[in-house]
Order: C-alpha cells, then sequence, then structure tokens
C-alpha cells in the first residue's frame, strides 16, 4: 500500500498483515492463512504486536513467544488480603514483641491509630523435606511446601482493596484495565473449542472487592473477557428461557443457519459475519458441554470426601469446594486460564481475609474453607498428572500489620511486604524467595513488586511481558506496564 | 519553535564534528571541556535519564539546569555556575560523589572549567554528538490548513467536496468507488447512523417511490431534527468521558444525581450547540440552570473519603489520582492529547513535559468531585417544595417541653420547636452519637418568626466550633450552614461527645425552630447525634449567659421500639391521632427527599484550589516548586498561551483553560472532533486512534480531507451538524456496502472508502431496535435511570432483572449505568465499561453473545411481543385491503418489513412459514432478532 509512511511501525506492520491475509479475499482464505501462519510461528516472533486472532475462530491456540513450561494456569485469588503472618512468613521475632508498641512504626495506618505489635496469632512449625515453617492455619496446605516456590517480598502500589485488586489482576490501580486471563487468552488462546477460554469461579460467599475488573477485557476485545461461573450457578442464558421446547429451540437455530447461510451469500467477503455464524456454532456446543461440567454425580464419594464437598456441618466450605472440583474439570478440559476465588466483597472480614477487629476469629472461618479443598484440587491435579502442564498460583492483593489496631484483634492493610505463592508446570519446588524484615512489616531482601510477579506468570507460559502489548490510547498496553522482571529464582 | 530540554526527543546520533582549535587563551568547547564531560560527569548527566534532570551532553539542556538547581552554567561568572561551585564542593555538594566510580576532577582541569565559563562558556551550536528532533515537528501540531479542493477524473461521481478528497485518493492508488447503495440500505443505514433506531416499513415505502428534488436530503433533515439523534450522539460521546451512575472502585456506590449530565449532553447534541461552547460550558460551566455541563469533570471513578487511607500520604495519593482522571479526560477528550504519561516523567513522544502536566493541573486545583445545587427551573421550584414540606412538617412536631414525647432523633431530619425567643447566638452542643465515630451534621437551620432561615452563612451569620475533622470540601465547618444538604457538604466534629458549634446571627432575631439532620438526602446514618443541648444567648460575646431552648430529654430514645411505653398511655383517640399524624410525616419525608434529590447534580465542587506543586516521578511526597496555572508551553507559537498567578481565583482557572482548549487557531481540537463525527459515520476516523493525534497515534488516510473538514467545522461556527450533512449526504457515503476483490486487495479494512464499511451494531442499538421492532419502545426522555439490576450500586453481587416495565423499556442510554457492571444480555456486545475512556467501539464476537440473544428473557419476551404486534398490524392491514395470497405470508412480510426494511424473498418466505406454522411466529421473530442481518449496519 502507498500509504504506508503515514503509518507508525506498529500500525504498518498490522497493516500490512491485514492486507496480506485480505489478499486471500474470502473470509475461510483467511482463516486457512492464520492458521497457516500461526503453525509455522511467523505471528509469534512479530515483537510488540499482538497475536494473529482470526475473527471466526478466536480461541484457537495460538503460539507461545517461546517455548513455555505452562499451558495453562490455575490462579487461587484470595480476596481481602491474607495476613502474611498467620501463614506462610514465620516471624518469632514478632513473639517476643508481642503487645509491646513498635520502635519506629507509624501512628497512623489504612484504617487509623496503630496499636501494639501482635504475635502470630498461630503456632508455626516445620514441614516437609525442606522444613519450611508454615502456620497451623493451614495445615492440609502445609503439606504441600515441598513443591511450592513462595515469594516473600511483594509490594503493592495501594493500600486500598479494590485498587489493589486491580493492580493485581490488571496491573493497573485503574478500573476498566484487562485482566491477567484476558491478556493470556488473547496471547494464546485456549485449548478448549467448546469451553470459555478464560473462566472465572467465584465464591459461594459473593464476588471479590474489584468484581469485574479482575475479568474484565478492559480495552481488549470483548473475546476475552472471563466468563463468571461456580458450581452452585452455570453460565447464564445457558436454556432457552421458559416456555421454549427444545423442539422450538431446534427449528429455531435451524431456520437462523439458514438465513445466515442466505445473508453471507450475498456478503461472501465478510469476515465479520462467518464470524458471528461460527460464535453461534459455539455457543450450541458450549450449551452441550457446559451442563455436563457442572454435574458432579460421577465423581466417586473419595473425590467428593477429599475436596470437602461432603460436609454438611460446613455448606460454605462444601460449595467452595464443588467449586475447587469444577476448577480441575476446567483444567482437565483445556481451558486456558481460570481462576477460582476465595472470598468476597468488603464486609468487615465476615466475608473475606480482612481482618481488621477480630481476624483469629475471622480467620478460622476462611481457613476452614480455603484450606482443605484447595489442597486436595492440587493433590488432584497433580495425582492426574496435569501439574506437568499447569501453573497454580495462590495470591492476595496484599498483606497485613505486624501490630493490631489501636483498641482491636486485627492487623491493617500493609502493602509493603507480603507473600505469594506458585507451584506445578515450570516452578522450582520448596523455595522461598525474598524476605521480609524481622517483624514482617516491609519487604527487605529482593523486594520485589505484582509487576515482577505477573511477568514471571506470563514467562512461564512462553510470553514476553514486554512482547504482549495491545495499543490503546497512545500507548502500547501491556500487564506490567512499563515494569517487571521475570522472578528466576521461581523457575525449575 | 523553540527547542527547550523538555521538548526535545534525543536520537543518538554520531555526528562528525570537525572543529578546529581556538586561540590558546580561552579553552575551546570541543577539545577542552566535552571531554571533561564525558570523563567525570556523563555518566550521570546525559541521556534522557539524567540524574536530577541534568544533562551535559546537550547545549540548550545543559545551561536550562538540572531540577532545582536553575541554570547550571552562568556565563561570566563561575562562582554562580552551580555545575561550577559542585565541582569544587562548595554547598555540600560534590560532584562527582566521593562514592562514585567516577575520577573526581584534577585541580588543572577544574581551573580550566572556570576559565571557560569565564570567557563566556562558548559552547558552538551544531558540535553536540547527540541530535534533537523536535516534539513539535509533527503533523497535527502544525496549523490547520484548507487545501483547494482536488481535481478529480470520475467527475460525475461527488457529490460534494467530501467526494472529491476521497475519490481523489482513491483514484491515487488505482481504486474506483462502490455502485450508490440501493435506497432500501441507504435508508436504513443512515436511520441507525443518525439515531440509533431502524426506519418503520411506511418511512421506507416512502423514500423509495419518492420523486422529488432530494428525498436524501429530506430524510437527513427529518433525522438531524428527530430528538432521537442526540440519544444517539450522546452515547458516543459518554463513551469517551466515561460515563458512569457509580463512583466505581471497590464500593462502587450509586452516584445518583449523575444523570442530569448525560441530559445536557443529549440537550447539547440536539441543539446542536458549537462545540467551542460545548467544550467551554463542560469546563468552565454554564448559565445558571445548566451547572450539570461540568459533570463533565467527574465523570470518573473515585474513591470515597471512606475508602482512602486515614495516613495524610494516602490522602495526597488519592487526591493526585483524582486529579489525574480529570486532566487525562479533558485532554484526551478535547485535544486527543495523552498527557498521563507526564504525571510522573516528560511524555516520551509528545510535547508535554511534567512541568506542563503539573501546570495542568492547576487548573483543576480547586476541582472536588461532588455534588452542587442545580437552578433550574424545576430545581428552585423543589427546593421551595422542600423548604414548604419542611414547614409543615415541622407543625406536627409538639413544642419542645410541651408534655408531649418528642419522636425520636432520626438522620434525615430533626425539628426542635421553641416558644419565640430573641438570640444573637444559638449554641448546639452534642453529648452522644448512635455509633464510634464523632458527630456529623449536614446542615444547621434555624428560623426565625417569619420563616426564615437566619443561621445562613449568606444571611450573614458565621459559624465556630469547638472542633472539626476537615476533608476538603466534603467536611467542613463552613458546610454547617452554607445552605447545602448531604454528606457530601457536611460539618463533622473533632470530638465524639461534648462537641459544639455555634451560630452568630448578623442581627439578634426572635427564633422559633431549629432543623438539623446528619444527612437530609438520607445516605448515610452513621455519626448521628442522639443527645444534644440547644442554648441561645441575647447577645454576643463571652460574657453573655446561656439558657438551655431544648434538648433530647423529651423525646422517644433513639433506636426504641414501636409500642414503647410512651405510646401505650396514649387513649385510643390520642393514638390516632398520632398515627396520622406520623403517617403525614412520612409521606412528607418522602416529598422531601424527593425534592431534594432533584435540587442536585454530581457536576463537580468547586472550592478555593490548593496549591499545585511539580512532583518527582508522581510522587506525591515528592514536591518540588509550586506552579501555577498555565497551559502547555509547547503550543505557545501557534495558540496565545495562558498564564495565571498562582492566587487566581477557581471559576477564572477553569474558564481560561476553557478559552484556551478552544481557540480556533488551536491545532488540536477541531481536527479532533471533525475526527470523531468522522469515525461515528464510518465506523473508523481518518485518524483511528481518536484520542491520540500525538506522535505516538496513527497518521490520517487522508489529511488533506480532515484539515478541510476540520476549517470547514470551525467556520460553520463550530456545526455538529454542518459536519453531518456534509458527510452523510455524500456519494462516499451513500456508497453500496459490498466487497469487491480489487478493494480488498489493496485495502482489506475499507479505510480508503471504496466501499461503505458496514459494521455490528452496538449493545444499546442493539436492545432499542428490538424493543422498536417489537413496538415496545417507550420513548420518554431524560431524568433518573431505569434499573438494569436489583441494585442501583454497591458491593454486592448485581441480580439482573429480566423483565422491565415500561420504565425500563425506554432507550438504553437512560439506563442507570453501573460502572464496571455489563449489563446481562447487551453488555457482552462491547458495551464500555466505563473504566477507561473508550474512544471506538469495538467490535468482538463471542459465544456468549450468541447464548445471550438466543436464550435470555428478554429475547424470548421482545420475541413474542414482536410477534403479537404483528399480528395487531397485520390484522388492520387486511382489514382495510383484504390478502390476495395467504394470510399466513402476510404475517412474514410484516415481520421481515419491520426488522430488515425489505420483504422476504421466496426461499426465505417457505422455510419461515414453515417454522410459524409449526411453532409459531415468536420463533420466526427469535431468529431475527439473532440474525446477522439484523445485527450490522448495511
Amino acid at each position: 500500500m502507498a500509504s504506508l509512511e503515514h503509518l507508525t511501525a506498529s500500525g504498518r506492520h498490522m497493516l500490512h498483515r491485514r492486507g496480506f491475509l485480505g489478499d486471500s479475499a474470502s473470509a475461510l482464505g483467511s482463516i486457512a492463512l492464520s492458521s497457516l501462519l500461526a503453525s509455522e510461528g511467523l505471528l509469534a516472533s512479530t515483537g510488540s504486536v499482538g497475536p494473529a486472532i482470526d475473527p471466526a475462530h478466536p480461541y484457537a491456540p495460538r503460539p507461545p513467544h517461546f517455548p513455555g513450561r505452562a499451558k495453562n494456569v490455575l490462579v487461587i485469588f484470595c480476596a481481602g488480603a491474607v495476613s502474611q503472618l498467620e501463614t506462610w512468613d514465620w516471624k518469632p521475632e514478632l513473639v517476643k514483641w508481642d503487645d509491646k508498641p513498635m520502635p519506629g512504626g507509624p501512628a497512623l495506618t489504612f484504617q487509623g491509630p496503630a496499636g501494639n505489635l501482635a504475635r502470630p496469632q498461630y503456632e508455626f512449625k516445620p514441614r516437609g523435606q525442606t522444613g519450611k515453617w508454615v502456620s497451623e492455619l493451614i495445615p492440609h496446605l502445609a503439606e504441600l511446601t515441598d513443591d511450592i516456590a513462595f515469594v516473600h517480598s511483594l509490594t503493592s502500589k495501594t493500600n486500598t482493596h479494590g485498587p489493589a485488586e486491580n493492580f493485581l489482576s490488571t496491573g493497573s490501580i485503574f478500573d476498566g484495565f484487562p485482566s491477567m486471563g484476558s491478556w493470556v487468552t488473547y496471547a494464546l488462546g485456549s485449548e478448549n473449542q467448546d469451553l470459555p477460554a478464560f473462566v472465572s469461579i467465584l465464591d459461594p460467599r459473593g464476588i471479590p472487592q474489584a468484581s469485574g475488573n479482575n475479568w474484565g477485557p478492559g480495552f481488549l476485545p470483548a473475546e476475552f473477557q472471563g466468563t463468571t461461573l461456580s458450581a452452585a450457578k452455570p453460565v447464564r442464558h445457558l436454556r432457552s428461557a421458559s416456555g421454549v421446547g427444545p423442539g422450538t429451540d431446534r427449528a429455531t437455530r435451524e431456520l437462523l443457519v439458514l438465513m445466515n447461510a442466505r445473508h453471507l451469500e450475498q456478503h461472501p467477503e465478510d469476515g465479520a459475519l462467518a464470524a458471528r455464524i461460527a460464535s453461534y456454532e459455539m455457543a450450541a456446543r458450549m450449551q452441550l458441554s457446559m451442563p455436563a461440567l457442572n454435574d458432579l454425580s460421577n465423581e466417586t464419594a473419595a473425590t467428593l470426601a477429599a475436596y470437602g464437598a461432603d460436609d454438611p456441618s460446613n455448606p460454605i466450605k462444601a460449595a467452595f469446594a464443588r467449586n475447587c472440583i469444577l476448577a480441575r474439570r476446567l483444567v482437565e478440559r483445556g481451558v486456558r486460564f481460570v481462576q477460582l476465588f476465595n472470598g468476597a466483597y468488603a464486609s468487615g472480614g465476615a466475608l473475606n481475609w480482612d481482618g481488621h477487629t477480630k481476624l483469629k476469629e475471622q480467620y478460622d472461618v476462611h481457613a476452614a474453607i480455603l484450606d482443605q479443598p484447595t489442597a486436595a484440587l492440587i493433590k488432584d491435579l497433580r495425582q492426574r498428572g496435569l501439574l506437568d502442564e499447569t501453573l497454580v498460583v495462590w495470591c492476595t492483593e496484599f498483606g497485613r500489620m505486624p501490630f493490631f489496631q489501636k483498641g482491636a484483634q486485627g492487623r491493617d492493610h500493609n502493602p509493603d511486604g507480603f507473600t505469594c505463592w506458585m507451584t506445578g508446570a515450570g516452578v522450582k519446588p520448596g523455595v522461598s524467595h525474598g524476605g521480609t524484615d524481622e517483624l514482617g512489616m516491609k519487604a527487605v531482601e529482593n523486594k520485589l513488586s505484582l509487576y515482577d510477579f505477573n511477568a514471571t506468570i506470563l514467562h512461564l507460559l512462553g510470553l514476553d511481558h514486554t512482547r504482549l502489548t495491545f495499543r490503546h490510547n497512545g500507548a502500547e498496553r501491556r500487564l506490567t506496564d512499563v515494569h517487571g522482571r521475570v522472578i528466576k529464582e521461581v523457575l525449575a | 519553535m523553540e527547542h527547550s530540554r523538555a521538548a526535545a526527543v534525543v536520537v543518538w546520533a554520531v555526528v562528525a564534528a570537525a572543529c578546529g582549535r581556538a586561540t590558546a587563551a580561552a579553552p575551546d568547547f570541543v577539545a577542552d571541556i566535552r571531554p571533561l564531560f564525558e570523563r567525570h560527569c556523563h555518566a550521570c548527566h546525559s541521556g534522557e535519564h539524567a540524574k536530577s534532570g541534568l544533562r551535559l551532553d546537550l547545549k540548550a539542556a545543559a545551561f536550562h539546569g538540572g531540577d532545582g538547581w536553575g541554570a547550571a552554567i552562568v556565563p561570566g561568572e563561575p562562582d554562580s555556575s552551580p555545575l561550577v561551585r559542585a565541582v569544587q564542593g562548595k554547598d555540600d555538594l560534590q560532584m562527582p560523589p566521593a562514592d562514585s566510580a567516577v575520577p573526581p576532577l584534577a585541580e588543572a582541569e577544574i581551573a580550566r572549567l572556570v576559565e571557560w565559563v569565564k570567557a563566556g562558556a562558548v559552547w558552538p551550536d551544531g558540535v553536540d554528538t547527540v541530535v534533537v528532533v523536535d516534539k513539535t515537528d509533527h503533523w497535527a501540531f502544525q496549523p490547520v490548513r484548507r487545501s483547494p479542493v482536488p481535481a478529480v477524473r470520475a467527475a460525475d461521481w461527488p457529490r460534494n467536496d467530501v467526494d472529491r478528497f476521497v475519490l481523489a485518493r482513491l483514484e491515487a492508488e488505482g481504486l474506483a468507488p462502490s455502485a450508490a447503495a440501493d435506497r432500501r440500505v441507504w435508508i436504513r443505514r443512515v436511520f441507525f447512523d443518525l439515531t440509533g433506531l431502524p426506519p418503520t416499513p411506511e418511512e421506507v415505502e416512502r423514500f423509495v417511490n419518492d420523486r422529488s428534488a432530494d428525498p436524501h436530503g429530506r430524510i437527513i433533515e427529518e433525522l438531524l431534527a428527530s430528538p432521537r439523534y442526540g440519544e444517539r450522539f450522546a452515547q458516543h460521546w459518554l463513551d469517551v468521558v466515561r460515563y458512569a451512575d457509580t463512583h466505581g472502585y471497590e464500593v462502587n456506590t450509586e452516584r445518583p444525581t449523575a444523570w442530569p449530565y448525560r441530559d445536557y449532553v443529549i440537550a447539547a447534541f440536539n441543539d446542536d450547540v458549537p462545540y467551542d461552547r460545548f467544550v467551554r460550558e463542560q469546563i468552565a460551566g454554564a448559565e445558571p440552570g445548566k451547572e450539570a455541563s461540568t459533570g463533565f469533570l467527574v465523570t470518573a471513578a473515585v474513591l470515597l473519603p471512606g475508602q482512602i487511607g486515614q495516613d495524610e500520604a494516602s490522602k495526597r495519593a488519592a487526591r493526585q489520582d483524582a486529579l489525574n482522571d480529570i486532566i487525562v479526560n479533558t485532554s484526551e477528550t478535547v485535544l486527543g492529547l495523552t498527557v498521563g504519561c507526564a504525571r510522573c516523567h516528560d511524555h516520551k513522544f509528545d510535547p508535554v513535559t511534567a512541568r506542563d502536566y503539573y501546570s495542568l493541573q492547576a487548573f483543576f486545583a480547586g476541582v472536588g468531585y461532588g455534588e452542587r445545587t442545580l437552578a433550574t427551573p424545576a430545581a428552585v421550584r423543589m427546593r421551595k417544595q422542600f423548604e414548604a414540606a419542611q414547614m409543615r412538617l415541622a407543625e406536627l412536631e409538639p413544642l419542645v417541653g410541651s408534655g408531649t414525647p418528642r419522636a425520636a432523633v432520626t438522620p434525615s431530619l430533626n425539628t426542635d420547636r421553641i416558644a419565640p425567643v430573641r438570640a444573637k447566638r444559638l449554641r448546639f452542643t452534642i453529648l452522644d452519637t448512635n455509633g464510634g465515630f464523632e458527630p456529623c451534621i449536614d446542615e444547621l437551620q434555624v428560623f426565625d418568626v417569619e420563616g426564615h432561615n437566619v443561621a445562613l452563612a449568606s444571611a450573614g451569620a458565621k459559624a465556630s466550633a469547638s472542633g472539626s475533622l476537615i476533608s476538603a470540601g466534603v467536611h467542613e465547618l463552613d458546610h454547617v450552614n452554607d445552605g447545602e444538604y448531604g454528606n457530601s457538604r457536611s460539618w463533622i466534629a473533632s470530638t465524639r461527645q461534648g462537641a459544639w458549634v455555634t451560630i452568630e446571627f448578623d442581627e439578634p432575631a426572635m427564633i422559633e425552630r431549629i432543623c438539623w439532620a446528619r444527612d437530609r438526602t438520607e445516605e448515610y446514618k452513621d455519626r448521628m447525634p442522639t443527645a444534644y443541648r440547644i442554648e441561645v444567648s441575647a447577645a454576643a460575646g463571652d460574657d453573655a449567659p446561656w439558657t438551655l431552648v431544648a434538648d433530647a430529654t423529651d423525646r422517644e430514645a433513639f433506636n426504641a421500639k414501636p409500642g414503647d411505653e410512651a405510646a401505650a398511655e396514649l387513649s385510643p383517640a390520642e393514638r390516632q391521632a398520632r398515627e396520622a399524624a406520623e403517617l403525614e410525616k412520612k409521606r412528607l419525608r418522602e416529598e422531601l427527599q424527593a425534592a431534594i434529590r432533584g435540587t442536585r447534580v454530581f457536576a463537580g465542587s468547586f472550592r478555593k484550589p490548593h496549591p499545585v506543586h511539580l512532583l518527582t516521578r508522581g510522587d506525591a511526597e515528592q514536591r518540588g516548586e509550586e506552579l501555577p496555572p498555565r497551559s502547555i508551553a509547547a503550543f505557545a507559537g501557534l495558540v496565545e498561551p495562558v498564564a495565571l498567578p498562582a492566587d487566581a481565583p477557581e471559576r477564572e482557572r477553569r474558564a481560561a483553560l476553557a478559552a484556551w482548549l478552544t481557540d480556533p487557531r488551536h491545532p488540536l481540537p477541531a481536527r479532533v472532533m471533525a475526527n470523531r463525527i468522522w469515525q461515528w459515520h464510518f465506523g473508523t476516523g481518518l485518524v483511528d486512534s481518536a484520542n491520540d493525534f500525538g506522535r505516538n497515534g496513527s497518521r490520517p488516510t487522508h489529511p488533506v480531507l480532515l484539515d478541510w473538514l476540520a476549517d470547514e467545522f470551525v467556520s460553520s461556527g463550530w456545526s455538529i451538524k454542518h459536519l453531518h450533512r456534509l458527510i452523510v449526504s455524500s456519494a462516499t457515503y451513500g456508497q453500496s456496502g459490498a466487497a469487491n476483490t480489487a478493494g480488498l486487495g489493496a485495502d482489506a479494512e475499507s479505510r480508503l472508502l471504496w466501499r461503505f464499511p458496514p459494521r455490528r451494531l452496538e449493545a444499546e442499538t442493539i436492545r432499542d431496535t428490538m424493543l422498536a421492532v417489537s413496538g415496545r419502545l417507550n420513548p420518554e426522555m431524560g431524568g433518573r435511570g431505569f434499573s438494569l439490576f436489583n441494585s442501583r450500586g454497591g458491593l454486592s453481587g448485581f441480580l439482573p432483572i429480566e423483565s422491565f416495565d415500561a420504565s425500563g423499556r425506554r432507550r438504553m442510554i437512560y439506563a442507570h449505568k453501573v460502572r464496571m457492571e455489563l449489563d446481562d444480555v447487551f453488555g457482552a456486545f462491547d458495551c464500555p465499561d466505563a473504566g477507561q475512556s473508550q474512544p471506538r467501539r469495538r467490535q468482538s464476537t463471542t459465544p456468549i453473545q450468541a447464548l445471550n440473544l438466543f436464550n435470555s428473557p428478554f429475547t424470548i419476551e421482545e420475541s413474542r411481543e414482536f410477534a403479537a404486534r404483528v399480528e395487531a398490524d397485520v390484522a388492520a392491514i387486511s382489514a382495510a385491503n383484504p390478502p390476495a395470497d395467504s394470510p399466513g405470508r402476510r404475517r412474514i412480510d410484516r415481520a421481515f418489513e419491520l426488522a430488515f426494511s425489505r420483504p422476504p424473498d421466496a426461499v426465505e418466505a417457505a422455510a419461515a412459514e414453515a417454522v410459524v406454522r409449526e411453532h409459531g411466529l415468536a420463533a420466526l421473530c427469535r431468529v431475527i432478532f439473532n440474525s446477522n442481518e439484523f445485527l450490522f449496519i448495511p
């Protein structure tokens, strides 16, 4: 094209590529050509330009930038900010300082005046081969420490839940940026064409605080939005609304196929029309495959028991356990990105990990829901060989202060040093990287940000976080903004 | 244009600088001084990321100096040159630092440097080894130039000048335009495009058979005059400014008075308000009654006071974020310029420095996210109603101390009626509250016997207090008697118990009624005084004694359950009278609430601007020098710059910025808006990055046409409808949308307009069109939005409403927009979430869209309604004109005509008839709603 000189470099690149595809002059032609290019890996080596997406098959698998260790991801997202001090970051020094004022500590934190330092509210003991000290709060998860790579020195950009969840999930504190699952499926598509590529499983207690930001596509195409569901609540509109029989459904669908086919004949060059037809085909496949997904009747009693899905004494735990089984099934079926939420919205710590005032009382409840089902999920994935290709990430938006809030039995927000971890495909087992100070207040050893953590997740999927970009409002946007470095120390 | 350090991109390049030696007396820069800089300074002080902003590899930059030091080199004055002083180790600063790997300067080297400065610091031009590129050297930063209309070969094709520009380009590429679209296609296209709704079959038939001179022109004028036009184009604008009816972020509270801004935008488009005025009204404000226009400033998500950390650093950071949203919105929307980067560092590509950014921030330093009082006639009326209702309510209250027990305090309004007493001062002391926090009062009113509120600041009264918790613009002492209601204009005491506020009246007054509340808008119920004392004093001054006139002791206890002891002692008649009074009070309170809501608008609250500082890397804790309001420096050569003193009044700041933004010589606003208008018609702009006209944005496909349109726009008096007419009446717009191999081969995206590029309907248009076709669209305009969910804001899950009453069948622009929560059915069709600006709608295709549109209750319900409408239409038509063919066929014809603006062909009709026979007409209607033909603008 003669207009090339008027374009930016990436614009030129895109136009060139689309012009090339356009040459084949039919939707089918472009599909064939783009999958040819994709299979040759030609589209993968194009610098900071997004992947070539065939509009008729947006979830077709696409090659990574380089061979990744993981093919898919399961993110276990604990909303409300889990205290590092009651879980993974053992601070014996804090026991000595219990109920003493923190020398040089801040007078005022997020919610108000600071009280005295407070010892970890649970006992810790060494676990497994590594002897890693982990809290009694989470005995089942603690059994897995030999396989986990902990990052103890993470930091966030904000101490407010909503923006912090945004930051964890999108790399921006503001509303409306693409979530990690959207980025990943935008880059890689999915291995399963009968299910959504990116699924977010909501906690039985409700939605997390940053709600749709956690699975939103931001300015990426809507194809890459996470589909929300849970074991109790399947995808919306999976069946036709009441009063329409299956025979009518079928006849309606057939007539639609005919009318769209005739319309396409009159507009033979239009890729968007072909894409819409394909989307109805996929919707029809989803209508068939999704109900089976939620039907747990063919899980063995042993499996249900292992997850705690049959626990009559704790219905929330049982519901969360069923979500865990659902997560395994999605991973099993090749869904690229699965997000599993534990914890809901702001509720004074009643429905999530936001333990401001009665931390121990509330954590007893929350841990009972999280611990056994999540540990069973990871063990189940391993036993089925799925961890060879699946990366499991456990994360929370920030940590908590080493002191209690004044007049309360809980800890305030702390974005300056907290723990997240990974296990599974490509992760070095039994590693603890980075560290906070002796009271667990601030990251001091190998201080890292969530940009780094997210860059590492992309890296394990074979994606270079600096090259996975999308142009929006004048900038080549990335999950990691202009920051981030891969945390090599946790890679196998 | 001046090449300042900040306005330059540096490209590393080798310049073969061959400079001869100067005389031996003064050191030569190239031979003697530069090597010294290279050896001892460049490690830190060169390139774009030079430490403290000082770079010594560029002449202009070196003389300009680094952050906070002023000019680094003062020719002739080595002792006044920070550079020289630093290498000499004066002023507690030693350069290079002792602990650095860079060797210190030898005595001789320092002497040479001193000598060079003393001799005038001659740094010849053109010797620098780096080359600067002027960031303003960019097409969009040049003045708009109207070029002559080009000559074209196919001279009979163009209908107006727009076509000549488009055709000239096509001919240059060896392409030809497509044939004109069929009239049925054209009318469908222009209806969707200008109003977002399809034509009726009758409108189509009339147009198809119209033999008058200009049938197209007639349609265009009818549509531009239709109120549906403003509803359609306002949506485009609201996308860009990310309008929503909630505050966003985690709590996502309802923003109940945001909608007047949405209505303002609709009216502005309908009235063809000149674009320069449109921009001025949104930034600087409009005449009384149109205050909603400045809703533009506060469309973004914002953290409410309770969501921000209590420490000062958190508050400052949140304020910076809130201001950033205003700056970014203004700049991207009006200028197509991305300035957000300059919050942390000079823009990498565009001529916007961090200094520019904070100077822009100073224009908005007095803007808060909050409500103001409307002065529309309706609002003024409502305010009067409020006061009247308040008065009637007060009359139902027993006198203090009369023996009749008084109602418990409520958060929304409390009245203490007292026997008239002469007072110069009134003191309200709070003894206890309903929770653990300091008490809050949104307004303290004191009425005299004539019904005037003598406590108002505007009536000359002065407030003082024992202490106040300040949240700037929200909670301040001044707000206790400013005549404004609600939490966002309230006073909070600094102590939980024993706090007082005193009002000193302008003149002593005979007072008889005190009204006060925690929050008259009923949003907040915490921080409520439950025990209090009201005292008056006849004179000012500390010596004048206080007399108690009212307290809570004769009120029912707060939280007392109904049927308490006091009520039990009443006789049946007394109880009846009391219940009637309670009912009347309840009704009046509801009236009050309705009235109060109608008088407020979320359009920014304006206060005395706070000082603005240059922040290092955007960090609110690293404040540099204070900056007054100033326009972007790099445009000074094109547009008269605006610079105001640091103490300029609030309103003046926004007015000055608005004037700068709408200066007809400004190269950006007219181009940016002309491009948006083009995009709204063709799906893609001439520049496809509508919010970014900077050096990193796309270049226009038709630069000459864009300038011609921009000039036409300004010279038409910034008339948006003028551009619509030009574009929509063009042959370019009137082409067929059919593809052809030559066109696709050369230009797959149809950017050169060899055809009209078809595009999918937007989310709102699909919903509106389904309702229009089913005959159920409610045309009512304006007002509070209808709910899409069981909740209008808040934390928890939003349950979608599945079946709508008439108010919910209004156009979707009137839906209450919950930020980050997409509509259950249509949200999946790339509906913006109002998180970030959406300069252009995407057109994705997803299986979720298919599931929603195929299976949702909305579709099934409207399919049935559509079928019922068709039956009714056909019955009416058949009554007038008995059918020659089968009535079944007539129904199918009617359904197709309503939905597709055409009758079915024989194959379609036969297939449809078979389905209708077996499964009913609603099944066909459901197919139609899901068909590609229905969902695309042809």
